[in-house]
């Protein structure tokens, strides 16, 4: 999540997003982007919920703790 | 409508905290106040799926989850970790929800990653760090950040730390945790609060050996005998500093997901199997060797072996069948028998000095409403969950005195707590598949289905 590529949208949609920003649950344009995006895709299934660094690590936490051989 | 906060506590034994309570004034007064008796976890009684058991009122086989890893398919190596996006049936949340009753989650085990609720979500220690999605909505993260300093999931590098650390980092945690809810509850408009604190659970593992006479590791000269009660304690009066926060008539639930025992030893799962011929390798494996490593090293023999398996607290079979897995071994019309035999072998397994220790073999068949996903072939507990299933390969008997992931001195047991404070009807034990439908009909709702 540290990586960031700028995508530029439009001055609508973005006007619309820091109006609603309580409403969404943001505190700015690019958390409500993030935020929205990231839903959608977890959704349908296209963003797993682990990057593969992070499954293993939780695999060893879990390991560590017993639950895992 | 009267609030409802539901306080998980993950691992409390009815029998432990009853022998505690005389040091428990907030406890004491749920329990004298309230109706308190066991509640009967799922099989298996294991933190992931048991939480989302209870939220959701169906059983692991309904959820097609049975543990913190399932198969994602029938191929050797697809175990993937559970998450929020494994359990679609509705929570009590996403029921409360859709009714327009808002609700404020704390360290429910499998919410994360965090996912849109009609309120706030702080999730659990799956969570792999204060960077990811572990809020909902997005800015609750850096509220949380702000609200307590070094918020913990867990506690961190659980085997590499000594008793005394885990003890201080348990109740850390705890008090962090508590003083997030605090201030939530303070802040936002609820309904429901449900919070779940693992702590209990690591101290248990810990350091049950310490406190227990019944362990056959027990030194009641032990310099850690009073650290399972030093934590309760602390959690006692951080409950009080919670309970009276909330408004007067919030009915309280305090419940567990299951109870504890004292681990006596290991039964070799994958070193059995080995042994009778059930598991082929392409070499000999060396001590301590993990089954999954030598699945990915390609070691396994696959159109000899009949059944390998997974450790933890509980052992998983699979069997490799025909048609079935990529390179099955049994014909289908063997399966039946094969599993019997088994089973039955397993359940033969005696101690170190041939004494028989009451292994329980369970089918998902026999055990669910429905099979969902892929179940183990078998469900094992070893000593009926007294005897940890190590999976690791190499070891000079199928017997072992340790753990092979580390130092633990618990094991988990079938039942949990549930606590009521006002009492509700009812008595004798009660299933925590039952607790999502008595916090809807608290709310005057009907259980979906």
């Amino acid at each position: 999540m540290t990586e960031r590529r700028p995508v530029p949208i439009s001055e609508e949609v973005a006007r619309a997003i820091e109006t609603h920003l309580e409403d969404l649950g943001a505190s700015s344009l690019e958390e409500a982007v993030e935020a929205i995006l990231r839903e959608r895709l977890r959704a349908a299934g296209h963003l797993p919920p682990y990057s593969p660094e992070e499954e293993k690590a939780v695999e060893e936490h879990l390991r560590a703790l017993g639950y895992l051989d | 409508m009267r609030r409802l906060a539901l306080i998980g506590l993950d691992c409390v034994d009815p029998a432990l905290l009853q022998g505690l309570l005389p040091d428990l004034p907030t406890l004491s007064e749920l329990v004298a106040g309230g109706t308190f008796s066991r509640l009967r976890s799922v099989d298996p009684p294991i933190t992931i799926p048991a939480w989302m058991c209870m939220m959701t009122g169906k059983d692991p086989g309904e959820l097609g989850v049975y543990g913190f890893r399932n198969r994602a398919d029938r191929s050797y190596t697809a175990l993937r970790v559970a998450s929020s996006a494994s359990f679609s049936a509705p929570a009590i949340w996403d029921s409360l929800g859709e009714k327009g009753l808002r609700s404020i989650l704390i360290g429910v085990p499998g919410t994360y990653p965090a996912r849109p609720i009609h309120g706030l979500l702080v999730s659990d220690f799956l969570a792999p760090g204060m960077d990811s999605d572990f809020a909902y909505p997005a800015s609750l993260r850096d509220r949380v950040r702000s609200l307590v300093d070094e918020y913990r999931f867990d506690v961190r590098d659980f085997r590499k730390k000594g008793k005394e650390q885990v003890l201080e980092e348990a109740c850390t945690m705890t008090r962090k945790r508590v003083e997030l809810a605090r201030a939530l509850l303070a802040d936002e408009k609820w309904d429901l609060f449900a919070m779940v604190e693992i702590a209990p659970d690591r101290v248990h593992h810990a350091l049950w050996a310490d406190h227990d006479p019944a362990h056959p590791r027990h030194d009641p000269r032990g310099p850690f005998r009073d650290g399972l009660r030093t934590y309760y304690q602390l959690l006692d009066k951080e409950l009080a500093s919670l309970l009276s926060d909330l408004p007067g008539g919030t009915q309280v639930l305090v419940v567990s997901d299951h109870g504890a025992q004292p681990l006596r030893g290991g039964i070799a799962l994958n070193e059995w199997l080995l042994r009778k011929g059930y598991l082929a390798l392409k070499e000999e494996p060396l001590t301590g060797a993990r089954m999954e490593d030598l699945i990915k090293r390609e070691k396994v023999d696959w159109p000899r072996t009949l059944a390998w398996g997974e450790g933890g607290y509980y052992g998983r079979v699979f069997l490799n069948v025909v048609g079935r897995e990529p390179q099955g071994a049994i014909p289908p019309e063997r399966y039946k028998a094969l599993r019997q035999e088994i089973a039955r072998g397993l359940e033969g397994i005696p101690d170190d000095e041939g004494r028989a220790i009451g292994t329980r073999v369970l089918l998902p068949e026999d055990l669910y409403r429905e099979v969902n996903g892929i179940p183990p072939d078998l469900l094992v507990y070893f000593g009926d969950l007294s005897y940890r299933s190590i999976g690791s390969l190499g070891h000079a008997a199928v017997q072992t005195q340790g753990n092979d992931t580390g130092a633990d001195e618990a094991n988990h047991a079938p039942y949990g707590i549930f606590l009521a404070h006002p009492g509700v009807e009812g008595t004798g034990d009660r299933s925590l598949l039952d607790v999502k439908g008595y916090v809807l009909r608290h709310f005057d709702l009907k259980e979906e289905g």
